[in-house]
Parts: structure tokens; C-alpha cells; sequence
């Protein structure tokens, strides 16, 4: 078991590629240097996480927004806590909504974190450099 | 023909005067019928007293000629006081008859008759007995061989037997009336037997008539009642969905006008990220090589990106605002009633708590009027509503004088009306449904706000079965009228897959 293999894929599932980019760029500025797979729709994310030919056994993370153009991203969580490999898997919900009834579903179907974008930047990249730091924690660094 | 009320009593009236009328006919024709048969039973006294009086004059003269008889054979005198008796008599009993006659209807031809020929057998009997008396009996005798005196008896006797038979035939002719009579007031009652028959048999056909009609009648109005509680169940229906959808409408709307929003807001942030390194590139460049630094490229990095930075920035901390108003009011509208028994009084003195270090700094007073109405209602919904209408009269008060802001209620049929009065700086009557409208204020817009407050409360009075209105003049102050129902509709709360888009 190395510390490439162990490294941490983060599975970015954001159908606005401007958010997409804010998060990645804020995720480097908070020294989060993971591999990132960017899906711009639930499909392709499903077809990667959980669709046939996907690896086993590897570290995930995903970072799922919400509303999704083909699905609502609570169809993904909720497929990947029924997955017996993939429920381990930190889900944090990344989304707009802050109405209550969808964060406490949200957690219902397992999600880690659940995070609303903030319209202030400030807060917004603050959120994303907590993320950062939260995973961090969970990750091993990159290699040289 | 549909039969209305008035018709059936004025057809009702009809057949109950038909009726009384006939009854009245029959009426009168027996009291008739009975005052004939009292004038016939009258006649047939009448008539038996003149055959009794005929016959007693008769037997008068007949025993005045055998008391005659009687004394011409034996020449007793004792034999002579029928005659006497008779005598004596007549001049009572024939003016009697000759009256009886008279008041019976009779001629007065035959008692004339009677009376003459009676007194010519008395005077033929005076004289026999006077001859006899003197002596002469064979010449008086001789007098009764004549065979006048029988003659003249049997003449009597005819007259008689003509008042009698005239009498009888009176009495067969009053009789034969009376049942003619009779018979047409049998007829007569039969009659109007037969139309109080028919009348109410009429009326019962009417009245039954009238009843089918009301049922028909009853029948449609039921009819008519459910397909109206249909039609308002319908439009109820048709109302909520249109609200749920305009509900979903400014909830997606608001959403998804943020997913931008973040992006304009988050790139804005990295343009002001890229300007420290721009800006110590100039510096270094304005040091080393200041002929490469035009006054164009320094005033954009030092004054229009920030400029325009900062306007960016405004207007989408505005435009977050206003979304997360909408927001606010869309799910405020989804948000399940709780409905509760709320005093308001309590409810107002909490508020008024709250607000007690804004009152202080403007130097106003609030005063609750004790005695509020008890509701059962949203307690949330009731605290935003007079929150937010606090809120505004402590915001608008008039700095010229203190502000004074009083709650008073009252309970007016199934709704308690509170009234949240204020003498601040007023609102301008064109104005008054106006602020009512998202994002609408009045007035100098010196004071913080969005626009949404007043909004909201109407919102929210109208869901607690209620609403809000506003009198106000400006520079006198303003009064706020909140209605709301004493008993406020629950709501369920929306079905989970409502979230699901």
C-alpha cells in the first residue's frame, strides 16, 4: 500500500462549471492537492462511481451538488448508501439550498457535511478552506 | 305551471269560500225548510180549528133541531135546552168560525152563507117552537112536515162539509209544498255536498300538487348545493394549486437565481485577487521602467477595476438580498400552521421587550391596551406579523415630537381585529396598497430595508385567515389593522416529494 494509492480521489458531481472551478481553485489556495473528477451531471458521475468497470476499493470523496440537470443529486447519495463498497464513502453536500427540510434529508440519507454556498465569496471560499482543511485531515499528502 | 306560494292561498282561499257558501246555501235552506214546515203545522192547526168550528156549529144546529123535534113529540119544555143552549151559542161560535176562516186564507163567502142559513133554521125553529108554545101544536107540527126544516139542515150541512173539504184541500196544497220543498232542499244539500266534495277534494289535490312542487323544488336546491360545494371545492382546489405553484415558482426562481449570483460574486473575488500582484507590477514597473506605466493603465488598476469591483459587489449583495426575501416569503408561505391558543396581550409584551432598546433610543413609549383578544393561532406567524408592524412604527416615527405607539383589540364576530396605531412620520394615501407589494417602500428612503416587511405581514395575516390594512395621513401618523381569525386553518405541511425537482 503506497501513498499514491491511498491518495484520496475527490469526486466533484457540479453542473456549473464556474462553481467547479471556485472550488477547485479555493480547495489549492487551502492546500488540498487531491485528484478532482469533475461531473457536470448525475449520469456520468453514476456511470463512474457506481456503473460497470469502476475500481475497487478506492479512497472517494464526493462533493455533490444538489440540483443536477438529469437527477437530484439526493438520487445519488442515496445510490451510493445503498452500495455496500461505496457507503463509507464521505459524501458533502454542496449545494444553494439552505432550506431546512433538504438539509435535514440530506443528512437522513447519510451525507458527511452538508454545506450551502454562500452568494459573499468570502464566506463562500471560507466554506471551501474549511473543506480543504477538514479533508486534509482524512488525506495523505500528494508524493513528490 | 309551477304553483307559488301566494297561488296556492289564494286558489286555498277560493275553494274555502266555494265551500263556506255552499254551506251557508244549505244553512239558509233548512232554516227556510224548517220556518215552512212551522207556517205548515201552523195551517194544519188553523185548518182543524175551522173543521172543529164548523162541526161545532153544525152539532149546534142539529141539537137545536132535535131538541125541537124532541119537544114537538112529548110537549116537554125540558126538552127544549139543547135549543136554548144552541141559541145562546151560535152568535158566539159563527162570528168565531167566520174569523177562523178569515185567518186560514179561506173565502169569506161561506161562513156569510153558514151564518144567514143558520139563522133562518133558528128563526124557522123559534117560530114552530112559539106555535107550539101558544098552544098551536099542530100547526107547528104541520110547519115541520113542510120538510124545510130538513131542506134547510141539509143546505147547512153542505156548507159545512164545503168549509171542511176547502180546508183539506189548503192543507194537501201546503202539504204537496212542503215536499217540494223538502225535496228541493235535498236536492240543494246533495248539491252542495257534492261541490264541498269536490272543494276538498281540490284543495287536498293542491295542497298534494303544492307538495310535489316544494319537493321538486327541495330536490334542485339539494342539487343545486352540491354542485356549488363541488364548484367551490373546485376553485378552492384550483386556488391552492395555483398558489402551491407560484410558491414552487419563487422558490425555484430564487434558487436557482443564486447558483449565478455565487459565480458572479466568487469571480468578482478572484478579479480582486489578481489586482495586489497587478498592482505591485505597476509599482515595480512605475519604479524601474517609468516610461512603460501610461496614466491609463495606472487609473484602471488603481481606481476602475475597484470601482467597478465595489459595484458589483453592491448590487449582487443586493440582488442576494432580494432572493433570499423571496425566498423567505416562499417558504414562509409552504411552512406548516401550528395553530395554538395565543394571547396576544403576552405575545404583544414579549414583542414589546424586544423592542424595548430601540424605544429607548428613539424616546417612544408602547402602549398595550390590557385585554387583548385570546386567538388560536400560529404563534410564529402572529409574532412576525406584529413584530414586523412594531418594527416599522418604532422605524418611522417622527423625530419633531415623541413617539408614541399604542395596541389595542377587540373581537368582532369570528375575527379579532388589533390595531397597531403609531403618530411617526405617516404614509402618503397613494401609497397605501402600495407598500403592501414586494420590494415596495414609501416615503424618504432614509431608512434600511428591502421592501419586504409589510409584504410578509400581509402574507402571513392572510394565511391566519385574515388581513392587514393601512390608514394613514402623513405627518399625523399611521394605523395598521390587523385582522385575523379566532380560530386560524391548520395547514398540513407540504408532502416531501414536493422538495424532489
Amino acid at each position: 500500500m503506497n501513498a499514491a494509492a491511498q491518495a484520496v480521489t475527490i469526486v466533484m458531481v457540479e453542473d456549473d462549471a464556474g462553481h467547479a472551478r471556485l472550488i477547485e481553485k479555493n480547495l489549492k489556495r487551502a492546500g488540498v492537492f487531491n485528484e478532482v473528477r469533475h461531473f457536470l451531471d448525475g449520469t456520468s458521475a453514476l456511470e463512474f462511481l457506481v456503473g460497470a468497470g469502476r475500481k475497487e476499493h478506492r479512497p472517494l470523496l464526493v462533493l455533490l451538488d444538489l440540483n443536477l440537470p438529469d437527477m437530484s443529486g439526493f438520487d445519488i447519495l442515496a445510490k451510493l448508501k445503498a452500495d455496500p463498497q461505496l457507503r463509507a464513502v464521505p459524501v458533502i453536500v454542496l449545494t444553494t439550498t439552505d432550506d431546512e427540510r433538504e438539509i435535514r434529508r440530506g443528512y437522513e440519507l447519510g451525507c458527511s457535511v452538508y454545506i450551502t454556498k454562500p452568494v459573499n465569496y468570502d464566506t463562500f471560499a471560507q466554506a471551501v478552506r474549511q473543506l480543504g482543511l477538514f479533508l486534509a485531515v482524512i488525506q495523505v499528502p500528494p508524493g513528490p | 305551471m309551477p304553483m307559488t306560494k301566494t297561488m296556492l292561498g289564494r286558489l286555498s282561499v277560493l275553494l274555502l269560500a266555494i265551500g263556506f257558501a255552499a254551506l251557508l246555501c244549505t244553512g239558509a235552506g233548512l232554516v227556510w225548510l224548517v220556518e215552512t214546515t212551522r207556517n205548515f203545522a201552523y195551517g194544519v192547526e188553523q185548518t182543524q180549528d175551522v173543521r172543529l168550528a164548523a162541526s161545532h156549529v153544525l152539532s149546534r144546529l142539529q141539537d137545536a133541531e132535535t131538541s125541537q123535534r124532541g119537544y114537538l113529540l112529548t110537549r116537554e119544555a125540558s126538552y127544549l135546552e139543547p135549543y136554548y143552549a144552541a141559541e145562546e151559542a151560535l152568535p158566539r161560535d159563527l162570528p168565531d168560525l167566520a174569523r177562523l176562516i178569515a185567518q186560514d186564507g179561506g173565502l169569506p163567502a161561506p161562513p156569510q152563507q153558514l151564518r144567514d142559513l143558520a139563522r133562518a133554521k133558528m128563526e124557522e125553529l123559534a117560530r114552530t117552537i112559539a106555535l107550539a108554545s101558544s098552544g098551536q101544536w099542530e100547526a107547528a107540527l104541520a110547519m115541520v112536515q113542510t120538510d124545510s126544516g130538513k131542506a134547510s139542515m141539509d143546505a147547512i150541512r153542505a156548507v159545512v162539509a164545503g168549509i171542511e173539504e176547502r180546508g183539506s184541500r189548503r192543507l194537501a196544497a201546503r202539504s204537496a209544498g212542503l215536499d217540494t220543498n223538502g225535496r228541493r232542499l235535498l236536492i240543494g244539500a246533495g248539491a252542495a255536498f257534492v261541490l264541498m266534495l269536490g272543494v276538498t277534494l281540490g284543495a287536498a289535490a293542491l295542497a298534494l300538487r303544492y307538495t310535489r312542487e316544494l319537493e321538486v323544488a327541495q330536490a334542485a336546491v339539494v342539487a343545486a348545493n352540491g354542485s356549488l360545494e363541488r364548484r367551490v371545492a373546485e376553485r378552492t382546489e384550483a386556488l391552492e394549486r395555483a398558489s402551491d405553484e407560484v410558491q414552487r415558482f419563487a422558490y425555484i426562481v430564487s434558487h436557482d437565481l443564486r447558483a449565478p449570483l455565487v459565480n458572479v460574486m466568487g469571480f468578482t473575488a478572484e478579479l480582486e485577487a489578481a489586482l495586489p500582484p497587478l498592482t505591485a507590477l505597476l509599482d515595480r514597473a512605475a519604479a524601474e521602467a517609468p516610461a512603460l506605466v501610461t496614466p491609463e493603465a495606472k487609473a484602471a488598476v488603481a481606481e476602475d477595476i475597484p470601482e467597478a469591483v465595489g459595484f458589483i459587489r453592491s448590487s449582487t449583495q443586493r440582488m442576494d438580498r432580494l432572493i433570499n426575501a423571496i425566498l423567505r416569503l416562499s417558504r414562509e408561505g409552504r411552512r406548516a400552521l401550528q395553530p395554538e391558543m395565543v394571547s396576544l396581550t403576552a405575545l404583544m409584551e414579549g414583542l414589546g421587550a424586544s423592542l424595548q432598546h430601540q424605544l429607548d433610543a428613539a424616546g417612544a413609549t408602547l402602549q398595550v391596551a390590557p385585554g387583548l383578544p385570546v386567538v388560536q393561532t400560529d404563534r410564529v406567524a402572529a409574532e412576525q406579523v406584529f413584530g414586523n408592524l412594531l418594527d416599522n412604527a418604532v422605524k418611522y416615527l417622527d423625530p419633531s415630537r415623541p413617539g408614541r405607539i399604542t395596541v389595542r383589540g377587540r373581537v368582532a364576530g369570528t375575527q379579532a381585529v388589533i390595531e397597531v396605531e403609531d403618530n411617526g412620520r405617516g404614509i402618503d394615501p397613494r401609497d397605501h396598497g402600495r407598500i403592501f407589494e414586494l420590494f415596495r417602500r414609501s416615503g424618504r428612503q432614509d431608512r434600511p430595508g428591502e421592501g419586504i416587511g409589510l409584504a410578509h405581514v400581509r402574507a402571513l395575516a392572510r394565511r391566519l385567515g385574515g388581513d392587514v390594512e393601512c390608514r394613514s395621513a402623513p405627518g399625523l401618523g399611521s394605523t395598521f389593522r390587523v385582522t385575523l381569525a379566532l380560530v386560524a386553518p391548520a395547514t398540513p405541511p407540504p408532502a416531501p416529494e414536493e422538495l424532489d425537482r
